[in-house]
Parts: C-alpha cells; structure tokens; sequence
C-alpha cells in the first residue's frame, strides 16, 4: 500500500536499460519459470530459488539457487511454510546477490505450499530492500487441496502484500476455463503456465517497452486498483491479415474477460498495442474503435502503443482490469447498458463504511451528515473504506451511509513519526520478523492491513465526537473484534527519508485505544499513495480477503474516443494494388515491344 | 409501390457514353425503351479527364435517348469504373447479450455495422457493401439469421470503396448536365445482374467487362461476391500496340483491329497479308496477319494474367466458368485466350434477353448500362416499403446526417 518510489527509477536513466529479473519460487514458480525461458519472450535475469533440489535440477532457468542448503539438505519443504521461510533467511546473502542490481522484479510464486508460501514473501522483501520494483503473480490453490493449504495461502498473502507494488492472483480453481474439459491435465497446466508467463511479458513489455505512448507501472496499478477482487487479463497475439482485430479477438477471448462481457463494469482499463515495424496507426484505431463497443464510456482508459521491432510481424493486445467482487457478481446482469453502473455502485455503498481519518474527510462527514456531498468534497476526502463486523455497522448506519465507494484512503497515510510511536505504545506487540529484515528493508513494506485497523480506530473515534455527530455512543473497545490477526506498519512518509519503521506482526491485537492516539492520527495527510493493488485474477474463490482499499475512482472523465487520422482512415495492405505491374513495366507501353526489350536484353 | 418504373442508366465509358432508358414491370421484367450513345471523348481508362468534352458528348447521348424512348431524363443511375475501385470482404462478428437466445433485427444492424466497420483509405469512400452471408454460430451461409437460435452473429460483407474525389468527379460532370444522380453503381456490379443467371452465381463464376478502357471483373463464389476489381487496361491498350507495331495512326489500327482482328496467332500461315487501305479506299500498304494477331493476342492473354493474378485463389470454384462481356468480347479468340489463361470454360455473353430494342440486348457492349436498369430495380425491390411521410422523414434525417 505504498506509492511505487520514483526516485530510484529516476536515477537509473532511460527505460530502455531496465533491468528486470523474473524469480520463480517453488514447484510452481518454477513451471512458469521455465515456460518463460522457453518462450525466450522476456528479456530478463531468469532465477529460480528451490528448496527441493530435484527441482532445481529440473528447472532449465539460467540462474538457480537452492535455499537453505545446509538446513534443508536439498529436500523439499514438505508444504510447511515455516520451514520454506526458514531456507529463505538461511539463503538470504545468495538471494540478495542474485536480485540487487535490479530494477524490477516479477515473483512468480505458488502459493498454499511451503517453499512458495513461506519463502516467496521473504524474497519480496529482500527484493524491495534492494530498491526494485515488486510485482508477485502467484497462484491460488485448488479448493479441494483443503482448508490448510487455503489458510497458508492466505497468510503468505497477507505476507506479499505488504512488500509488493502489485499484485496478480491466479486461481486454479478456474484453470480449467482455459481449455475444454476432455483436455488433459497437463494441458490445463500448461495453459495455466502460459497464462502466467504471458501475462509476465505483457507486464514487462508494459513497464519496460519503448512506447509512443507509454504507460508505466502507475497506470499498470491503477489498472488493477480494485480490491477483493478479480483481475481481467487477456492477451491476444496475431500476425497476417487482420492481426488487428484478430489479436483483440483473442486477447478478448481470454476466460479472464468472459468474453469482453465483464469489461462492462471496468472502472479502468489498460489497453497495450506492441508491434513490430509494421504497426500502423488504422491498425491501433481500429482496435480501439472495437474494444470501444465492449467498455462503458465512463471506464478510464489507460492506452499505450508499444513499438516492438522483435515482434516482427505480429501485433499483440494486452487488457488488464480489475472488477471487485461486487461488480463482478452483477456484471451478468447488465451488459450492455451503462447505466447499470450507477446503481450497483448505490448498492455498494451500503455495504462500505468510511470513516473520516482527515480534516478534510471531517468536512465531507459534516457535509454528507447534511445531506450534501459535493464532488470537491469527494475528492478532497481520503478515506478508508472497510467492511467492519456488521455489529458496529449497525449503530454506525447513519455515519457510514453518506460515504461513497468513491472515497478511499491511503493506505498507507503519511503519519509524523511521534504518532507512530504513539500508535506503537498502544499495542502490545511482538515483532516476529527478523530483526536483521526489518533493519534492511528501507523502503517500507506496504500494509494492507493496517488500514482496516485504522478504519476501525477511526469508526470509533467518530462516534466519540457526539458534538459533531448524533450518533449512538461507541462500543466498548473490547468489542471490536478482530477475528484475522491484524499486521500494522507504520512509516513515516513525511520525511523524504523514511526515518523509522516500526512494524506490528500479525500477532498484535488493539486492547486499547485512546482518544489521544486518535486525535494525533487526523493528523497531516495530504499525500495520495498508490496502494498496492490486490487482485485475484480468477475470481476471488479461495483468495485472501483482501482489505478494501481503493483510490478516489477519477471522476468519470469524458471517454477520449482514439480517433488519430480521419473517420476512414487506412490499412492499405488488405486492398490489392490499384496497378498490379509487372516487374515494374509500364503496361501502357505494347506488350510486344516490352517483350521484344526483354528478349534483347 | 407496385407499379412501372423507368430508370435511365448512363455509363461513361472510354469508348462510347451510353444512355439506356428502361421500365421495369410489375412482374419483374424489364423492357428497353430506348439507347442513346455517342462516341466518348475525354474518357481515359474509364475515368473523366475533360468535363467539357464529356458533357458535350453526354448531351449528344442523352438527347438520343430520349427522342428514341420518348422519355424526359431528369434521374439516373450512374456507372463507374476506375482503377481506383478496390474491393475486400470482411466480417464483423456481434455476440448476442446474455440473456437473449434469439436474433433480432437490431443485432443483424449490429453486426452489419461492425463488418461494415472496416478501415479503408482514407480518400476513399464506400461504393457498395453487399452482404455475402451470414455466419451463426458457425453455420455458413446463412441468408435470413432474424429468428434463429444463436450465441453470436457474423455478417459478411463484401465491401467495394474508391478514392472520394474520383467517384465525386464523375458525379459532378453530370450533376453539371444538369442529371441528377439517383446512385452511383459499380459497373461490373450492373452488368453481372444480367449477364450471369442465377445458376452462374450459385456455381461460381467469374465476369469480365472488356471494356476500351479497362477491365472490370466481379467473382461469384456460392451465389456470393467474392471479388470486384478493375484493371485499367483494355480494348484501346490493343489498338495501340497494333499502331505503334505498324507505325499506323489510331483510327486506322482501330478499324483494322475490329475488321480483322483476332487472337488466334498460331495457325496463321506466315504469308498471309492483310490489304490496309485508307479512307478513301487506297491501297496505303499490306500487314503481315500473323504479326497482327500476335500483337493482339500477346495484349490480351496480358491483360487476362492481369485478372487472374487478382482472382487466382478463388479459380478453384468457378464451376459455370468464364464470362466475356463487354466491347472486346466480340473480337475474334479472345475467348480462346481466356480459355488458356484461366483453364476454365469461356462463355462469351451479352445481357440476359430483355424486352424491347432486341439488338440492343444482345450486343455485350451494352451489358454494363442495362445492367444499371435491372440494378436500380433490385435496389428498389429490396427497399422497405416507405409511406411518403416515412421517405420524407427519412430524407430530413440524412440531411442532419
């Protein structure tokens, strides 16, 4: 829940020497590792970490590391997550020696397992300690692999997101929409695979590809910036006549997508054209102009061209999205009409609290509480949006109702350094993380968590103003009842240098909150941070309730139709030549003079 | 609706500007009132290159036309060729929503809309966009999809555009008559209405219009367009190699060229000489036969290898064959040269019979604007019946447009 740090991007110079480093942690991990250095698609420091050796000799990556050599002896971790995370600090000098000096780093991690889940986090950290850009894909375990595995997977989640930029969720459960049901097992694997190592070159084509018109990480972000949720992917490749609307055809095709159906609830798209040489500006225009027909006019449209000059003949469209669960249980429903979207976002407010944790989020409460909500004031307020228990939504109802989806807070609000150590002296806490870890770790892992702690605190911090509102007094603290173990880390962003980080396990439980802490927390918070954006690509079954955060949704700026050249404007190559010549004769001139010429030549 | 109709169709072609004046029956049929033509000038490969010559020589015409039908000409259907006219075929797919089984008329415009979407150069215009077939759920083929059972819906399009201001051109020179121009029809798109029959199209067949100027073509595959296309070589293209062979003026190639022209080369005895004589009937000088029909048969299997690099992946299936229309298709083998190129069989052919000036009908030359009358009547068949409030409403709307 981090902004994506510029700075160290900044000093690296041109895009075009950024150095990308796909990892593959565990058996999974692995899979997709290789279907990647098969596929020689991503130009990319290729590195499998393996705890189990026979992995690791299996593995055709270029660069491999065997985790805790000594302590595992080339055995596997046996589904124990402990123990994967255990090989992962023994190895962590080889870990960090094969990440550092990288700009971006794609994680590619099963997770539910023991090396994946135990060992993928501890790399993402270490991997965010050396500056570089975190980006996890993992996969999500069947649900018949049972509630054990589920809960591991869920943990290790909770694990990645504090230390990753973004986050990709694929879950098995929906492999097999890939291929047809007869098809063998290996196939729904290897498609999976496929899925996964294409949507790693999609990602890194995005973020490191020369573009006419870029898009960066930050668009990839706000692209997936719905949590709970599930994102769209869809890749398309075509070459030949048509590629155009060929490659959009199959990018759409993508069970991902359903169809193009589901884009109809996208809030915001990421639409990426790579071609080669060849690529023509009818060609981007006409994709548009099709994927238009599928997207409501208020869906934002992240565009970017890339020109590719190995793709040769071939164009690919990529499409990223996000839908939250919610949109994504009533995207059946309507389709086509756009106007659909207004109400269903009606419906999610009722379920969303949203407590003002800022002055300005204090107006909006006063103002919403009035019965007026200005689109100035949505703007202005950052606020957390959590689903609490529905105990405190109840005689919360009036304060929560007036806050729309809309309104969303940093994860991750700036807070001066005293108030982080307030917050410290108010929880009892144990830090499990290794001392040496959280030491190293300079830009800070992201929480995702904390903000639900924070909205929690603030929910009751509203209700202990009855002057402002006429709310029923607050529950007793010890009622919030917080049934996930609630991680919270702190930094301090004010400071350009983060000064202190404190961090709160999983372990900590709020046993007391006082008005003191409160009030010194609506303290500055004026920064809007990226948060990380959570996503389970295939519809949330199985995946960890992420905590909701979302950024104020821009207001629904007019669709810019890509209208680059005139209304019918050319693809030249489909039509046959005007003048088919003959190996450049003029045919005015007699054919029998020409023949003539050609004989005496 | 159901009564008699008159049409005028006027083609501007390189060699002749022809008026036809037809009337179009209730029962379908449709009768010759009239032909004016004259000679063209200012016609180059079958495009405008002079205004004024034109307009003269397409008054001359059209006067004709009317004394002969007795009929005052204020509307017609305009023929026109060109190199410029290109065509494709393209398929737009709509998937139908969700929750609805069945086709309606909207998603049949929806789908027409996304195959008709299609990007052409950017001075060009749509000329034509017929409907091939549609495809649902992957059944080719389908002519009427309103009703069925589907989950998605293709329409196939064959789509003919030109360049804007070549096709504005021609309208111009005639709006400047002044003519008004009712629709402007691609010419092998009217003469193929009658000169392939309906067994020729569903068979698979290939027409072309020999024209003096240019070669237009258009394929029937399945009782389907397929391709359309114009070559800009012709009739005149011959008459040019004869004049530059043996150092004559055009006129007198020309005249020798339609005399005695002809294809066949190989069987010529090699001391066969042809008299040239000039206007007054004097003696100006003898021309070898064999070489003359050489230089005609080297230009015309040329100008059919043309054709067929364009409409060679289609050969396959042209089970009727071949057929010749237009003014060179009355000159002597040129079947025969087809026959080699193509390796199909070669009809030559003029309009299906029609009432009226029987030897109008006959003579290919005519089947391009004969064709425009029986295009304009299917145009007008398939026209939804319109109330005169509807039409008047519908043309307030295009104004807007």
């Amino acid at each position: 829940m981090v902004e994506y740090d510029r700075t160290p991007l900044a000093n690296t110079g041109s895009m075009d020497s950024l150095r990308i480093c796909v990892v593959g942690v565990g058996g999974a991990g692995s899979n997709v590792l290789d279907r990647i250095t098969m596929d020689r698609t991503v130009d990319a420091t290729l590195v499998s970490f393996q705890t189990d050796v026979r992995v690791l000799n299996r593995s055709s990556a270029p660069r491999k590391v065997q985790l805790g050599t000594e302590l595992m002896r080339g055995v596997g971790s046996g589904g124990d997550p402990d123990l994967g995370r255990e090989a992962a600090m023994f190895s962590k000098d080889e870990i960090r020696a094969s990440l550092e000096g990288h700009d971006m780093v794609f994680i590619s991690a099963g997770l539910g397992g023991g090396t994946g889940s135990g060992a993928a986090p501890v790399i993402a950290e270490i991997a965010k300690s050396t500056g570089a850009i975190v980006v996890v894909f993992a996969t999500v375990p069947f649900s018949f692999e049972g509630r054990r595995r589920q809960q591991q997977s869920a943990d290790a989640l909770e694990r990645l997101q504090k230390c990753t930029d973004a986050l990709i969720l694929f879950d098995n459960n929906r492999m097999g929409e890939l291929v047809l049901p007869k098809d063998g097992i290996q196939k729904v694997f290897a498609q999976g695979d496929q899925l996964i190592a294409q949507s790693v070159r999609a990602v890194t084509g995005i973020v490191s590809a020369t573009g006419l018109v870029k898009l960066g990480l930050d668009d990839l972000v706000s692209a997936l910036r719905v949590s709970e949720g599930r994102c769209l992917f869809g890749f398309g490749e075509s070459k030949g006549k048509d590629r155009g609307s060929e490659a959009l055809k199959r990018a759409l095709k993508s069970p991902l997508i359903n169809e193009g159906d589901l884009l109809a609830n996208a809030k915001n798209l990421l639409v990426h054209i790579v071609g080669g040489d060849s690529l023509t500006l009818a060609e981007v225009e006409q994709i548009m102009k099709q994927l238009g027909r599928y997207v409501p006019d208020e869906t934002q449209i992240l565009f970017g061209i890339g020109v590719d000059p190995k793709m040769g003949d071939s164009l690919a469209v990529t499409l990223i999205s996000a839908l939250s669960a919610q949109d994504l249980s009533t995207a059946r429903r309507f389709t086509e009409e756009q106007d659909t979207v207004r109400p269903k976002r009606a419906a999610i407010v009722k379920t969303v609290v949203a407590p003002p944790i800022t002055q300005d989020a204090e107006d909006l409460f006063q103002s919403t509480t009035n019965g007026h909500l200005s689109t100035r004031a949505m703007e202005a307020a950052r606020v957390s949006v959590a689903p609490p228990p529905a105990a405190l939504l109840k005689p919360e109802a009036p304060v929560a109702r007036p806050a729309p989806q809309h309104i969303s807070t940093p994860a991750y609000a700036p807070v001066a350094g005293e108030v982080v150590y307030a917050v410290e002296e108010e929880f009892e806490e144990e830090v499990e993380m290794a001392p040496e870890l959280v030491a190293d770790a300079a830009p800070p892992p992201r929480d995702a968590a904390r903000s639900r702690l924070m909205s929690f605190i603030n929910t009751e911090k509203a209700a202990t103003q009855p002057e402002k509102v006429k709310s029923p007094p607050p529950p007793p603290v010890d009622e919030i009842e917080i049934e996930a173990p609630l991680p919270a880390v702190v930094d301090s962003r004010a400071e350009p240098v983060p000064a202190a980080i404190i961090r709160a396990t999983p372990q900590v439980r709020p046993v007391a909150v006082t008005d003191r802490v409160l009030v010194s927390r609506t303290a500055p918070s004026v920064e809007e941070p990226e948060p990380t954006a959570t996503v389970d690509l295939f519809g949330g079954r199985g995946a960890v309730e992420a905590p909701p955060v979302k950024k104020p949704v821009p207001v629904p700026v007019e669709q810019q139709t890509l209208s680059l050249g005139g209304d019918k404007s050319g693809r030249f190559k489909d039509t046959e030549p005007s003048y088919a010549t003959q190996g450049g004769d003029d045919l005015d001139v007699p054919t029998w003079m020409r023949l003539r010429r050609r004989a005496n030549r | 609706m159901a009564k008699s109709t008159i049409y005028a169709g006027l083609e501007i072609g390189t060699h002749k500007i022809c008026v036809v004046v037809g009337e179009a029956k209730r029962d379908g049929a449709i009768k010759i009132l009239g032909v004016g033509q004259a000679p063209s000038r200012g016609v180059r490969k079958g495009e405008i290159v002079d205004f004024d010559k034109v307009q003269t020589c397409l008054n001359e015409a059209l006067v004709r036309a009317e004394d002969r039908s007795d009929v005052m000409i204020r509307n017609v259907f305009l023929g026109v060729s060109g190199a410029h006219i290109e065509s494709l075929n393209n398929r737009g797919l709509y998937r139908l929503p969700e929750d609805q089984g069945e086709i309606t008329e909207d998603d049949v415009e929806e789908a027409k809309e996304i195959a008709r979407n299609v990007p052409v150069p950017q001075q060009n215009v749509f000329l034509h966009s017929i409907t091939r077939q549609y495809i649902v759920d992957g059944q080719e083929a389908v002519r009427q999809p309103i009703g069925r059972e589907a989950r998605s819906l293709e329409a196939d399009y064959h789509i003919i555009h030109g360049v804007r201001g070549r096709i504005q051109n021609a309208i111009r020179c005639v709006r400047e008559i002044p003519l008004e121009v009712e629709d402007v029809v691609f010419n092998p798109i009217a003469a193929a209405q009658v000169v392939l029959n309906r067994e020729a199209k569903h068979q698979g067949s290939l027409m072309l219009d020999f024209g003096a100027g240019t070669v237009d073509y258009v394929l029937y595959e399945d009782g389907m367009v397929t391709a359309s296309g114009c070559i800009p070589l012709g009739g005149d293209h011959i008459t040019q190699d004869i004049a530059q062979a043996f150092q004559m003026p055009t006129p007198r190639a020309e005249r020798l060229k339609i005399d005695e022209g002809s294809a066949f080369y190989q069987d010529v005895p090699v001391d066969a000489l042809l008299r040239v004589e000039d206007d007054n009937g004097l003696h100006v000088g003898d021309v070898e036969r064999a070489f003359l029909n050489e230089v005609i048969y080297l230009r015309t299997e040329e100008i059919f290898s043309q054709v067929k690099l364009r409409v060679e992946e289609h050969l396959g299936k042209l089970a009727a064959g071949v057929f010749l229309t237009g003014g060179v298709s009355l000159m002597k083998g040129v079947d025969a040269v087809a026959r080699d190129v193509f390796g199909l069989k070669v009809t030559k052919a003029g309009s299906a019979p029609v009432s009226g000036v029987t030897a109008t009908f006959e003579n290919p030359q005519y089947s391009a604007p004969i064709g425009l009358i029986r295009y304009a009547q299917i145009l007008d068949s398939e026209k939804p019946f319109l109330s005169p409030l509807a039409r008047l409403g519908r043309r307030m709307a295009d104004l807007l447009h």
